[in-house]
């Protein structure tokens, strides 16, 4: 950096037009926004939610809102345009070096503080995802809270994370003691968070006829042998080898190989623990609502994100696969000519998808990307209209049968899911869903997946070097047709009754947004997104905060996706590929998807 | 079967006129204009408020003179709302991305995403409902050929129709906003190499659409009354109608528009479900795809012209 770059400059103050359309911008946004969440109006009285909306308190807050982000869009494109230089006569210090400058009693006063603070926002959240919703701020509820829900779980676990986090930032305590200190909390949390205590260290707890408690406990053993061993292993390996790291400089997180094995394990732990603790209401969100979702979201994920195609349609091919189940379970007027158990209509469910995605995807593949979106659009329509009215085949609107449930008969081993238990199904779902995703990143990784990209990138090159983009095009979409259809078996199974209202076709956008969200073209990006969305409608509905209404949700996708599109085209978790073919595409360099060129030529 | 006949083309004509605006945006910027349902639907409400503040909700104008001042001013006015909605969309879901020079997906998401957020915000603001609308005429049947019975609606909806396609047919071909418009169809840099101010001729595109669109909504307003959703199907139908007469081609779209009108209603005759109107428009969007894909009489607002 020259002398020039860091000497003091004297702040340019001026504002132009562009300043003032953006803070425009972003305040018209916040009173957007205030209608978004006002009360709704009726026809009778036009103007009646625009004025309650605008005309009254409730305005306040997101006027706030709005001018507070015009504020900072125009400090930070002043700063980047150069005209207001951020004045910076010391070195950068990173985070470390600033939690270490303190003296030793302002270390003791963070410390006390931090944990507090995390043992606060721990209670609120365990408190908050545990069954009695109503009336939350009586401390006699979360007294009752906290003992009901296994509140101490939650607690055990944050002040442990709060622990390594400070003390890796700290580097005070020696490695032996701080991995002593990780076991043990392991341990703690394993044990005293366990609903089903009495029944754990009996061998009734393995035996799957009893009760259901197989799935809710080998789990747990297999977690905490995995975190002992590689406890142990590092403690074995130490640190003396290593020589000392210098300092680093930047903020960048550098993953190191052990760091992805931990971050693995860690997750893992947390998705086969936690639902263990949660109340029932999440459990049945978290299979219905966030676990089904995310296997749709990896599928969709195939279409837009590998191979840069649109499907608008994609809730067809989900109400395929459960009606396909409900068809060989005999759930339907038309009737099969055998009935199966779910387990073997998975196969089934898969190939009629596909099938469904071929035929509709080869004729319109042929020609250009962007008729597939109009396409399965209709499609969409048309299968829900078939669902809804073709009465002789799907029983219509009324609702099918009963569906056939999942159960094992194999082995002497009899076990039957039970629709009461969501976690049976749950771990079920992720006997196929962890699966899928490992499949899917080789996939990307693949010669499938680089031709993907490759026809992405520049169809036209990649067709003449003898790809043929068609093929994969098609594979593509009928890979996350069939990835759909497994879901619907899912569903199907665990609602027991289909109506045609479950796959309505606004629930395809509500799919692509959580592509979107989390960012096309990654697998860790679309399963936040998921999780984050899915979530999110289920909490805010469960605790009715800022007066959210499920009628809205849509509205809030629609503006979602427009101001993705606008300011984070690449999503929230991009996948590095997918960011730069679309800068480079902004920039005249190639495409970044394969609908086909926007201002060429089109062949006749 | 006449009388399905007929009715195929009336629904047809209404057709024609939402493809339009598929097809002049698509001719423009390549694009499948995806709010262009929602652009319908602001038409109609703004069709529903003109004729409930004007008429009220029993009456009913009984002169002939009252029934096409309503009209024509309806039209009027529906078509400014469908055009506000139009350039609306174009300005914020369009117009950012085009700024940036964004891949073809962003902007079919962004539209996707103004669709539903307007369906939606219309859906809160104005109930999830279906309302009836005011009538602005007596809706009795004026003549019957061979079976058919052709009702005052459909007579106003052909006038009306053939009317506005008429005029905007004109606007392409002979006035100089047209001239632009397939100047910017044909070849959008070398357009603007010559002069042509090429964002304000986007807009103006959007903004025609928008009036043929929200026309249209006026005249579905009147038959079946409002609702938030109610430009999904007819804009399904109209965008298959557009493919089917050649997308970009505009006098493809008015053509499509009524042949696909007659292929969908006259079958339900023998038939007898009427939700299968839906599939048959379906179905015959894939096999066009798989025959003919560039329609009818050709792709390409600038080539054909």
């Amino acid at each position: 950096m020259s002398v020039e770059a860091i000497a003091p400059k004297k702040r340019n103050l001026s504002f132009n037009g562009d300043d003032v359309r953006r803070m425009c911008t972003a305040i018209a946004g916040g009173l957007v926004l205030a209608i978004m969440t006002g009360p709704d109006g009726a026809i009778s009285d036009p103007t009646y939610g625009v004025k309650t909306s605008l005309l009254t308190g409730h305005v306040v807050g997101y006027l706030v809102i709005g001018v507070v982000i015009g504020c900072l869009l125009t400090y930070r494109a002043k700063v980047r345009d150069g005209s207001w230089r951020r004045v910076r006569t010391t070195p950068k210090r990173t985070l470390i070096e600033r939690a270490t400058s303190f003296s030793a009693i302002g270390r003791g006063v963070l410390l006390a503080v931090t944990a507090v603070a995390v043992a606060i926002i721990t209670l609120i959240f365990a408190d908050f995802s545990g069954p009695v919703a109503a009336n939350k701020m009586s401390i006699h509820e979360i007294v009752h809270q906290f003992l009901y829900t296994r509140t101490y779980g939650y607690l055990i676990l944050a002040l442990a994370l709060w622990f390594v986090v400070v003390n890796q930032a700290m580097r005070s305590i020696p490695r032996p003691l701080f991995l002593l200190g990780a076991v043990i909390t392991i341990l703690l949390f394993a044990l005293t968070s366990d609903p089903f205590l009495p029944a754990r260290f009996s061998w009734r707890a393995l035996n799957p006829g009893v009760d259901n408690s197989l799935f809710h406990h080998w789990t747990t053993y297999l977690w905490l042998i995995i975190g002992l061993a590689v406890a142990v292993s590092w403690m074995i390996k130490g640190d003396a080898t290593r020589a000392p790291r210098p300092p680093r400089r930047s903020h960048a997180l550098v993953v190191t190989p052990s760091m992805r094995f931990l971050t693995y394990v860690l997750a893992g732990f947390v998705v086969f623990e936690a639902p263990k603790f949660m109340s029932l209401y999440w459990q049945i969100s978290l299979y219905q609502q966030i676990g089904v979702f995310c296997l749709l979201a990896i599928g969709l994920n195939i279409v837009v994100g590998f191979a840069g195609l649109l499907d608008l349609g994609y809730v067809a091919f989900y109400a395929l696969g459960a009606y396909v189940t409900a068809y060989f379970s005999g759930a339907l007027p038309l009737h099969p000519p055998f009935q199966l158990n779910p387990f073997f209509i998975i196969p089934f469910a898969i190939v009629f998808a596909m099938l469904s995605g071929v035929l509709l995807g080869l004729p319109t593949l042929r020609l250009r990307g962007d008729y597939l979106a109009i396409v399965t659009l209709g499609f969409g329509e048309i299968v829900y209209v078939l669902a809804n009215d073709w009465t002789q085949v799907t029983a219509g609107s009324a609702g099918t049968g009963a569906i056939t449930n999942f159960s094992v008969h194999l082995f002497g081993i009899n076990y039957a899911w039970d629709p009461v238990n969501p976690l049976s199904y749950y771990y079920l779902l992720l006997g196929i869903l962890i699966p899928a995703i490992f499949l899917f990143d080789l996939l990307n990784h693949s010669k499938v997946g680089r031709t993907w990209a490759a026809i992405r990138e520049d169809e036209v090159a990649a067709q003449s070097l003898g790809i043929n983009a068609l093929k994969y095009k098609v594979m593509a979409f009928a890979m996350g047709a069939s990835t759909a259809g497994v879901a619907g078996v899912f569903t199907a199974v665990k609602v027991g009754h289909l109506f045609p209202n479950t796959f309505i076709l606004q629930l395809s956008i509500s799919i692509l947004v959580l592509v979107i969200f989390g960012g096309m073209g990654s697998i860790v990006g679309v399963l936040f997104g998921a999780i984050v969305l899915q979530w999110l409608p289920s909490y805010l509905n469960f605790h009715s905060y800022f007066g959210f209404q499920e009628a809205d949700l849509y509205l809030y996708i629609g503006a979602l996706l427009i101001v993705m599109m606008i300011f984070r085209p690449q999503g929230l978790v991009p996948s590095r590929r997918r960011r730069r073919e679309i800068l480079d595409s902004e920039e005249g360099l190639g495409s970044a998807d394969s609908l086909g060129p926007i201002t060429a030529e089109q062949p006749s | 079967m006449f009388n399905f006949l007929l009715q195929g083309i009336f629904t047809g004509l209404i057709f024609s006129l939402v493809a339009l605006g598929y097809t002049l945006v698509y001719g423009v910027l390549r694009l499948i204009n995806f709010a262009h349902s929602e652009v319908l639907m602001t038409g109609g409400f703004a069709g529903y408020f003109f004729l409930h503040y004007t008429i009220g909700i029993h009456a009913v104008p009984s002169t002939l003179g009252a029934t096409i001042f309503y009209v024509v001013i309806g039209v009027i006015i529906s078509g400014a709302g469908g055009s506000l909605a139009a350039l609306l969309i174009e300005r914020f879901a369009y117009r950012p991305l085009r700024r940036r020079n964004a891949p073809k997906l962003a902007y079919l998401i962004s539209a996707i995403g103004a669709s539903y957020f307007l369906l939606n915000l219309f859906g809160k603001e104005f109930g999830r409902y279906p309302v009836a609308t005011s009538q602005p005429f007596n809706n009795h049947v004026v003549a019957t050929i061979w079976g058919g019975q052709i009702t005052m609606y459909d007579l106003v909806i052909l006038i009306a129709t053939l009317a506005l396609l008429f005029s905007l047919d004109r606007i392409v071909y002979r006035s100089k906003m047209g001239r632009a418009i397939r100047a910017v169809a044909s070849d959008m840099e070398t357009a603007s190499l010559m002069g042509v101010n090429v964002n304000r001729t986007i807009a103006s595109t959007f903004a025609l659409g928008g009036f043929m669109g929200g026309a249209a909504g006026f005249f579905l307003a009147i038959n079946q009354g409002i609702s938030n959703n109610m430009g999904f199907k007819p804009a399904l139908f109209a965008f298959t109608a557009a493919v089917l007469g050649g997308i970009g081609n505009v006098r493809g779209a008015m053509v499509g528009g009524v042949i696909l009108g007659i292929v969908m209603f006259t079958p339900i005759y023998w038939l007898g479900q009427p939700w299968l109107e839906e599939v048959i428009a379906f179905s015959v969007l894939v096999l066009i795809l798989l025959v003919r894909p560039t329609g009818i009489l050709g792709e390409r607002l600038g080539r054909t012209a």
